[in-house]
């Protein structure tokens, strides 16, 4: 790509976002991370392929969204009854025991801002590997980029293992097929935000504009 | 040395906080080069031409914001830690558990890692998240030049971390949805619950509108000081 090779080749000229320091970085080798010299913030990382990679992840991780909102991901069996949980279901709930406030809340941080990132991401980087302009793509890229500290499908994964704990002296707890791929979604989640690498994307509308 | 180091806000220069793209500010009449933007006026700001993002100096009101949001939460942490945030009905008996009384449950019944675990995300974490918010905020606030570069680390610590408290929520959220089995055991949200989601929001939302370049605009003031001297001396 002509944006990776002029960014990699060239000193550059960066702010630091902490602390408004004006500096020079050198061209970075794969891998290697640019610091600040005053406050040691991380000024760039230079991802491998990280277009692609990235846009691998993240349909892998549509995928297995749909997947872990298909079929139960907890179920518990007590006196004969045996009742199913999904990912939504969790609002759901919450909702219908007049917890509307903390419904949302639920709803957002695991199926919304999830789902919106995964989508969007999608949508992006598609866009910036088929060479694609729109005036959209900035506007998105930054709202998913602002909002991802809102997805929390990890914390929510945690929360699962605390539960089945809780309830395990209580009932039988048997973990649904969604679970394993919920699992998997945390994971290809974490990869995504390693291997991204914003600068691509900001490029590519430098240069399309 | 000090003559080596220019910031962006020392030569009118802006970096978008999302594109990393640079821009200039544009000239303003009457405002000599060494002064900074009063805090009674909106700092200047543009627009990224880049991503269209509004990009300012600094964030406008940055301390005055945060510390609302701190103290906000300050407030919420005291109900979500009295209240109960579930009320467990089994067999017709009812049993309110609080966020320690879910803790100290779970360490009882041998589970001490899991207890562990829940005690930091949701005990240590947004107190000590109140802690560091409120020190920050007051170090900026007294113009402190005290180790400016761990000062803007534990801010990104406790902005990193801030979301695991979330998981007693969800551990709410989850035992709602499964134990439902309508006269023989059901469960039930507490106010706490509520409570304790507003101290996450409120410190995620505090974290998010603290200005860390603030940190080192003290130690920027106090080098133009030093330069002056030299200058005049």
């Amino acid at each position: 790509m002509q944006g990776e090779k002029h960014k990699h080749t060239q000193r550059v000229l960066r702010i630091c976002h902490d602390c408004d320091l004006i500096q020079e970085i050198p061209p970075l080798k794969a891998g290697k991370t640019a610091r600040c010299i005053r406050c040691h913030s991380i000024l760039e990382r230079h991802r491998t392929n990280s277009l692609d990679r990235s846009l691998a992840l993240a349909l892998t991780g549509i995928i297995l969204f749909m997947l872990s909102n298909l079929f139960p991901l907890l179920s518990l069996k007590a006196g004969g009854v045996a009742l199913d949980s999904t990912l939504l279901s969790s609002s759901i709930e919450l909702f219908r025991i007049d917890r509307p406030l903390l419904s949302l809340l639920v709803f957002f941080t695991t199926i919304l801002f999830p789902a919106l990132s995964l989508a969007g991401m999608v949508y992006v980087l598609g866009s910036v590997k088929l060479g694609h302009n729109s005036q959209w793509i900035g506007p998105i890229f930054r709202f998913l980029r602002s909002t991802d500290v809102w997805g929390m499908l990890e914390v929510f994964l945690l929360a699962i293992i605390v539960a089945g704990v809780k309830l395990g002296d209580l009932a039988e707890i048997i973990p649904g097929i969604s679970l394993y791929s919920f699992f998997a979604l945390v994971i290809i989640l974490a990869l995504l935000s390693s291997t991204l690498d914003p600068d691509d994307v900001w490029q590519h509308q430098e240069t399309t504009t | 040395m000090s003559t080596l180091y220019k910031t962006g806000l020392e030569e009118g220069l802006l970096c978008c906080p999302h594109c990393n793209l640079i821009s200039r500010l544009p000239e303003q009449k009457n405002t000599a080069p060494k002064t900074r933007a009063p805090n009674n006026r909106q700092p200047p700001s543009i627009i990224c031409p880049r991503c269209d993002a509004l990009l300012h100096t600094r964030i406008p009101h940055s301390l005055a914001k945060t510390t609302a949001l701190v103290l906000a939460a300050t407030f919420m942490y005291i109900p979500a830690n009295i209240l109960p945030i579930m009320n467990v009905t089994y067999l017709g008996s009812g049993q309110t558990d609080t966020i320690m009384g879910g803790i100290i449950h779970l360490f009882m019944e041998g589970m001490w890692p899991l207890a562990l675990i829940v005690f930091v995300a949701s005990i240590v974490v947004p107190l000590l998240k109140l802690l560091v918010m409120g020190g920050l905020l007051l170090s900026v606030k007294f113009g402190s030049c005290w180790r400016p570069a761990q000062r803007t680390h534990l801010f990104h610590i406790t902005e990193f971390i801030g979301r695991w408290s979330m998981v007693d929520i969800f551990v709410l959220a989850i035992l709602v949805a499964l134990v439902q089995f309508g006269n023989i055991a059901s469960v039930d949200a507490g106010l706490g619950a509520l409570s304790f989601a507003a101290v996450v929001i409120l410190t995620m939302f505090a974290a998010h509108t603290f200005d860390p370049r603030l940190i080192w605009d003290a130690m920027d003031k106090k080098n133009l000081h030093k330069q002056k001297d030299t200058t005049h001396g």
